[in-house]
């Protein structure tokens, strides 16, 4: 989740990368500022420490030795008198003393030993102990002291040697206690902590805010475009400033207003073509009119002309209804084209259809039409003049084709689907030639396909009929084996066929060439 | 002679469909122009006008109009659009039936014959609707003491549904029995007149009493009243 996040949001990347980056240097800059601190207040300390320890020692020595010179100075008195505690004053931090028995040699003399206080007398280290014992320099030493009633000090450990009279030698320790520095350091070190929070909190914050200046600008930007994508052209940025957002969203601007002005130009030019077709289909019909109508009336005085003339009369008329029906088709087809087209649908018996198509067509004696039609009568809520063309096109496409072969109409209806499919053993026709098959004004054969005044429209319209309606039609062929449409709609309008209960591949499972145009098909 | 009038702006179609309708035995006159139309047709009253739906200065659907306030004189409209708005508001503005282009001129002549003739009265020389008295013989219908002109078009769809009370005709059949339409699914000619009849008989349009509206169906003659 957390990658993510990371791979997705900008935001999330820059604050957690700051964040970390923040971390890592405050913790390193508190550590250096917090030895340096402890090290400076410290060795101040402990100068000062041993100065007064080294002072003192010289002064307890003195002391001892003047006992052997003044009768009235006791031995112990002076002991008592040095091991007795400092009395705290402003400028003097407490301090403690230890005297102990110097262990050099064989077993010394133990008799004075002693500390200040409640200070347990074990509180100086032994090794530390055995370091003042070697040399007569004084020494130092941080340890923790430790009190008979268990508590336990911080503190600077200063120990020289000193002289017992007449001349046993024993060490003398001054311990100075750090509570004052420790407190110092702990409110330093909380310092530091809170300081350092506080900066980590701080610098995240004005990272996201920093962040998020540059980012939601980039946001809009995507959800814009998004919209744009979507097809909502006039969705545009806000212009807020002159700085570089701004001139990102201009130039966003700029390009959504030249997108819209192409897509509109493209549309203008389509939409300008599509008039054009119907314009020109229109305005050739009234000199058609006029036109047909002389050849009506020549063709009723035919019998006045010569052979040529009434055959020349003959091929006007034939050619002038000819005419008219490719003007009728191209018509059609730029309403396609157009989405002008609307589905006119109600009950229709489709098997009565069938019949009213082949009466139309009368396909002659020479053509063996078997027709295939289930006993019960199957009624569609179908566009029957759209259905009775595309039914039309289709038969004479295969009466056209059979070779004189039979032809075999199928139709097969289920709960929600109508097939009809039409079977011809004719010339059939080829991959290469079946991926054009539906293409406006292509001839497989131009030779043949012109016998019948087919206007080259015919498939390409019952295609865009079969797909108003919200179904398919589908084209097997194979060459010398004949060709195979199905046409599939729903039998109810507005909800789209879900399966073809007639295959147009008849050896079905075996794929040979075979085309399908669906809906998804543009 | 049947004296038809022929409104086209293009002189050539013009004077083809002069040719053919004087072949078929009419008399013809040609007319290039809405606005001439309109003062020949007070000169010469036609039996029946033939119109150019696109006309240049006054349209046909105005010519329509013009003609259908001054008289019930059968019009036949001629357009090159089948599909388009154009054709109901010319049935709209009052014209009976419309020829698409490029018709046959056997169908045109067709037509016109249909829109012509006089329907033989059969039956009862006087038929009732509701409020409605229609008088086969003098081809006038008389509601409520007031007589109401018709157009012969509106009188024989009235008639048509009339002669037949207890039966919902639909659409196709009206175009059949009443247009001459075999096959045709242009229900738009049925359902302008139905409403430019009903403008004319019914008390209340939206709550008609005499043409009753057959949902799904198509129409059938109100209930006689008495």
């Amino acid at each position: 989740m957390l990658r993510a996040r990371w791979q997705r949001s900008i935001l999330f990347r820059v604050i957690f990368s700051t964040v970390t980056f923040t971390i890592v240097f405050i913790a390193l800059l508190g550590t250096v500022l917090f030895n340096q601190i402890s090290n400076g207040i410290y060795r101040e300390k402990i100068n000062a420490s041993v100065t007064e320890a080294e002072s003192l020692a010289g002064y307890d020595q003195g002391q001892l030795y003047a006992t052997q010179y003044l009768a009235h100075l006791k031995l112990a008195t002076v002991v008592a008198q040095i091991l007795r505690p400092s009395t705290p004053s402003v400028d003097t931090a407490p301090r403690e003393v230890v005297l102990l028995g110097s262990l050099r040699g064989k077993e010394g003399d133990q008799t004075y030993n002693g500390a200040s206080g409640n200070l347990d007398v074990r509180s100086v280290p032994a090794s530390f102990r055995k370091l003042v014992q070697k040399s007569t320099n004084t020494h130092w030493v941080r340890a923790n002291v430790f009190y008979k009633n268990g508590l336990t000090q911080p503190a600077i450990i200063v120990g020289s040697e000193i002289v017992m009279p007449p001349g046993t030698p024993y060490e003398l320790y001054y311990i100075f206690l750090l509570n004052e520095q420790q407190t110092i350091m702990g409110f330093i070190s909380k310092l530091l902590w809170v300081t350092g929070i506080f900066s980590i909190l701080v610098i995240g914050l004005l990272s996201w805010y920093v962040t998020r200046q540059a980012v939601i600008p980039l946001r809009d930007a995507a959800e814009i475009a998004e919209e744009l994508t979507a097809g909502d052209l006039n969705r545009r940025m806000d212009v807020q400033g002159q700085d570089e957002m701004a001139r990102l969203a201009i130039s966003f601007n700029e390009m959504a207003v030249s997108m819209q002005q192409q897509i509109s130009r493209l549309e203008n030019l389509s939409r300008l073509q599509q008039r054009f077709v119907s314009d020109v289909s229109h305005e050739l019909r009234t000199p058609l009119t006029t036109i047909r109508m002389a050849s009506g009336v020549i063709s009723e005085s035919a019998s006045q002309l010569d052979p040529a003339g009434q055959r020349s009369a003959e091929l006007l008329a034939s050619q002038i209804a000819r005419f008219e029906s490719l003007l009728t088709d191209l018509l059609e087809v730029s309403r396609f084209d157009a989405s002008a087209s609307i589905l006119e649908s109600k009950e229709t018996d489709i098997g009565s259809l069938i019949h009213q198509t082949l009466d139309h067509l009368q396909p002659g004696d020479a053509t063996q039409i078997r027709l295939h039609l289930p006993s019960e009568k199957v009624v569609a809520e179908v566009d029957p003049r759209r259905i009775e063309r595309v039914l039309r096109n289709l038969i004479a496409n295969a009466v056209d084709h059979c070779d004189g072969k039979p032809i075999d109409i199928t139709l097969v209806s289920t709960q929600k689907e109508v097939a009809v499919g039409v079977r011809d053993y004719g010339i059939g026709f080829s991959e290469r030639e079946a991926s054009r098959l539906f293409d406006r004004f292509w001839r497989a054969d131009p030779s043949r396909s012109r016998i019948r005044g087919g206007t080259g429209l015919g498939l390409s319209i019952s295609l865009d009929d079969a797909k108003l309606h919200q179904g398919s039609l589908k084209a097997w062929g194979a060459p010398g084996l004949g060709a195979h449409f199905v046409l599939t709609v729903p039998r109810f309008p507005g909800i789209p066929i879900e399966s073809e209960p007639i295959s147009a591949d008849p050896n079905e499972g075996k794929p040979t060439s075979f085309l399908s145009f669906d809906e998804d098909d543009i | 002679m049947t004296h038809i009038m022929v409104v086209d702006d293009d002189q050539d179609l013009a004077e083809m469909l002069g040719i053919v309708l004087t072949g078929a035995g009419f008399e013809v006159d040609l007319v290039n122009s809405g606005d001439q139309a309109i003062t020949l047709f007070q000169a010469s009253k036609p039996d029946l006008v033939l119109l150019d739906v696109m006309l240049p200065g006054l349209s046909g659907i105005e010519v329509a109009k013009e003609i259908r306030a001054i008289s019930m004189v059968p019009i036949v409209m001629l357009t090159a659009k089948g599909d388009t708005h154009d054709v109901v508001l010319g049935l709209e503005a009052g014209a009976d039936d419309y020829m698409v282009k490029p018709f046959n001129p056997s169908e045109l002549v067709a037509r016109i014959k249909v829109r012509l003739r006089r329907a033989p009265s059969t039956g009862t020389p006087t038929l009732r609707i509701g409020d409605v008295e229609i008088d086969q013989v003098a081809h006038t219908i008389v509601s409520r003491g007031k007589s109401i002109p018709l157009t012969r078009l509106e009188f024989d769809l009235l008639v048509a549904l009339a002669k037949e009370p207890g039966r919902v005709f639909t659409r196709e059949a009206l175009l059949d029995e009443v247009w001459g339409y075999q096959n045709a699914t242009d229900t738009r000619l049925v359902n302008v007149h139905i409403q430019r009849l009903r403008a004319k008989i019914e008390d209340d349009v939206d709550n008609p009493t005499i043409i009753l509206t057959v949902r799904g169906v198509g129409y059938k003659a109100g209930a006689s009243g008495e």
